[in-house]
């Protein structure tokens, strides 16, 4: 085990950023009624390891607004011609974007993801990392590879903070290892006298614990805490089929709700995004990829105004099956860890512990 | 609390459903809840956690006769709903409580942890078993409200917020601002939890054709929003903060419809939610020019 001190812990996020790394640490944001999020550090910013934050640390490997790449309509040449993408989609993509003839269509691909290092996260929010690896950088499993996410997983390092405090919301231990997960950490540490003790979990995570701000120690790490358990969750895979046409009862357990995004965006593991153009005069713009919900009415809205999740009740069923039962089904994994973001956060007071109890209970009764 | 059931009940008979709170919230506090029947009513609490604005939900239930308990703030927008027309004063029974100053719960789990236990019996406020200055945490609408006993005497941070807000100029507002919207995530909590949001899915903040505002997620797109927010509720908001108190990042936005309301007293002496038979200044449509005049 490896010991840091306290004083030492601002010069070690300082070495990371002099080595050329961004680094993300937890942080009291002023004026913000005590708001904890995970923000770029810099120089002389304070950090907080006490609190919980109020959105997930997902900004690092999926950020809320990403450039995929930029375009420029050039006059002059003969034809649609593009440069900096490959294969057989740019033809179709130079037609999307319907370049008039004699016009040329120039992609400026995304630059490349810095190292980054995420100093502070909590077990659900590395775990979560692991669990979106199962979808989006997983050629033999679920056939996806999604290069920008991959590039941005490469250079990412996680130093997670183990809980040996919860709150009333983290229900972690109802999955897996609970908060003694170690999966998507490089490194876990733990609260100390005078410092944080230090595990290293990945070689790469070895790597940095030789560095010289740590020293070997005997100390051995505190007790974890024990956060709620609900049983039989991975059933839910299997059983929320059984009462997916029961709208009587998605419609009851999401009477509270009011259709806001805030559950999906805080959420480590929902994943979803939109993708739009966003021009700069008629000449010149670039693709985006964004956060998008399931809980907003837009997100399944046809082009021909047809909506197969036209209510509530619609989309709150498919974000319950989506994490409890399609993801588990198609990735082998539970799109949830436990961080209980949605319950601190909900505005409606809705606890997705009620639903899933309620759901267990539920589907036993039609079974 | 059994006379508050008794009500409920009463309107039960002559309604769908009555809106309002049982204690089974997340965290341990009260949380909206939908009676349908005598029996779901007996779970029915009043007390200073029902924070939330049930109006909210009246738009959603149009073409139902609903009963709803209100504070006196609720109440204003439930009568700024009718007067706009939006809802049928024939189908809301309206349950009138006294309310005793709503709680900032969120400042109370900032202060000693989310979850902290709230009591609450009207004299005393427990967190945690041990007794707290009620003034500390009673949410700053309230201090400002003339319905309630804490008029003025709210002894909250965000009280003093208000008042250090008054004092800045403009550029140190617009730098205010862009620290504060450069965490907004655009989950649109706060239009979701408005009563007066009611656009729903044609809000102008998400469509695509015509793709009115950008799609990114970032200081300058929040700035955007919230203007459009703002000004799409000019004469509308009745000041139940719900925006604020929705919003997950801790955005201060009710500074912004403070700003407005005050705005909107001096240049139309207009309150919204008042008078159900009102016109609100920005739908009254005049060519004279006489926003007042009954042509």
């Amino acid at each position: 085990m490896r010991f840091i001190s306290g004083e030492n812990i601002p010069e070690l996020l300082e070495s990371f950023s002099a080595g050329g790394s961004v680094v993300w640490a937890p942080r009291e944001l002023t004026g913000s009624g005590g708001t904890v999020l995970f923000e770029r550090w810099q120089t002389g910013d304070p950090i907080d390891l006490e609190h919980f934050s109020s959105l997930s640390a997902k900004d690092v490997v999926l950020p809320r607004t990403e450039k995929l790449f930029g375009y420029t309509y050039a006059f002059g040449g003969g034809g649609l011609g593009t440069s900096g993408l490959g294969g057989p989609s740019v033809g179709g993509l130079g037609g999307a974007l319907g370049g008039a003839p004699g016009e040329k269509l120039v992609i400026e691909p995304a630059p490349p993801e810095p190292p980054t290092v995420l100093f502070g996260a909590r077990a659900c929010d590395a775990k979560a990392l692991n669990v979106l690896d199962a979808l989006f950088n997983n050629p033999e499993g679920s056939g996806y590879k999604d290069p920008q996410y991959q590039s941005r997983r490469d250079a990412l390092t996680v130093i997670t903070l183990a809980c040996t405090t919860c709150d009333e919301a983290c229900f972690c231990s109802s999955f897996g290892s609970g908060n003694a997960e170690k999966a998507g950490s490089d490194i876990i540490l733990y609260p100390a006298d005078g410092g944080l003790l230090a595990e290293a979990v990945t070689k790469a995570g070895e790597a940095l614990l030789a560095g010289p701000l740590f020293e070997e120690t005997q100390m051995s790490p505190p007790p974890l805490a024990e956060t709620t358990r609900i049983e039989g969750l991975e059933s839910l895979e299997k059983k929320l089929p059984g009462i997916f046409d029961d709208m009587d009862f998605w419609q009851r357990i999401s009477e509270r709700c009011i259709s806001c995004g805030f559950c999906t965006y805080g959420c480590p593991t929902c994943y979803c995004f939109n993708i739009h153009d966003e021009m700069k005069g008629d000449r010149e713009g670039e693709r985006q990829r964004t956060w998008d919900a399931c809980m907003f009415a837009l997100y399944t809205q046809e082009t021909s105004g047809h909506n197969p999740r036209p209510t509530l009740a619609h989309r709150y069923r498919n974000r319950i099956n989506h994490k409890f039962s399609y993801y588990p089904e198609n990735q082998g994994m539970i799109l949830c860890t436990g961080c209980g973001r949605c319950i601190r956060g909900c505005p409606a007071g809705l606890d997705i512990r009620d639903v899933l109890s309620e759901a267990l209970k539920e589907s036993s009764k039609e079974q | 609390m059994s006379e508050h059931i008794t009500k409920i009940r009463e309107v039960l008979a002559e309604t769908d459903m009555v809106l309002g709170w049982t204690a089974s919230g997340a965290g341990g506090v009260a949380a909206p809840a939908r009676f349908h029947t005598a029996e779901e009513a007996a779970a029915a609490v009043f007390d200073s956690t029902c924070v939330h604005n049930l109006a909210v939900h009246l738009p959603r239930l149009k073409g139902r006769t609903v009963g709803i308990v209100a504070k006196a703030c609720d109440a204003r927008s439930i009568i700024e709903l009718i007067a706009e027309r939006e809802i049928d004063r024939e189908q809301v029974r309206i349950i009138a409580v006294n309310c005793p100053a709503v709680l900032d719960v969120k400042a109370i789990w900032s202060r000693y942890g989310y979850g902290a236990r709230v009591e609450d019996d009207g004299s005393e406020l427990r967190v945690n078993g041990e007794m707290v200055d009620r003034k500390t945490f009673v949410q700053a609408k309230c201090a400002n409200c003339t319905e309630s006993k804490f008029a003025s005497a709210s002894a909250s941070e965000r009280l003093k917020l208000s008042e250090d807000f008054k004092s800045m100029s403009v550029e140190e507002r617009r730098e205010f601002w862009r620290d504060q919207y450069g965490r907004c995530i655009r989950c649109h909590a706060c239009r979701e939890a408005c009563p007066m949001c009611y656009c729903r899915d044609v809000c102008i903040m998400q469509t695509t054709d015509p793709h009115w505002t950008g799609g990114g997620i970032d200081a300058g797109e929040a700035e955007m929003m919230q203007l459009i927010r703002v000004n799409h509720l000019a004469g509308r908001c009745t000041a139940c903060g719900e925006c604020e108190r929705a919003c997950p990042v801790g955005i201060p936005l009710m500074l912004l419809m403070e700003e407005q309301n005050r705005a909107i007293k001096e240049m139309f002496d207009y309150r919204a939610g008042i008078d159900p038979e009102a016109k609100p200044p920005l739908l009254t449509f005049d060519i004279k020019g006489d926003a007042w005049g009954d042509a």
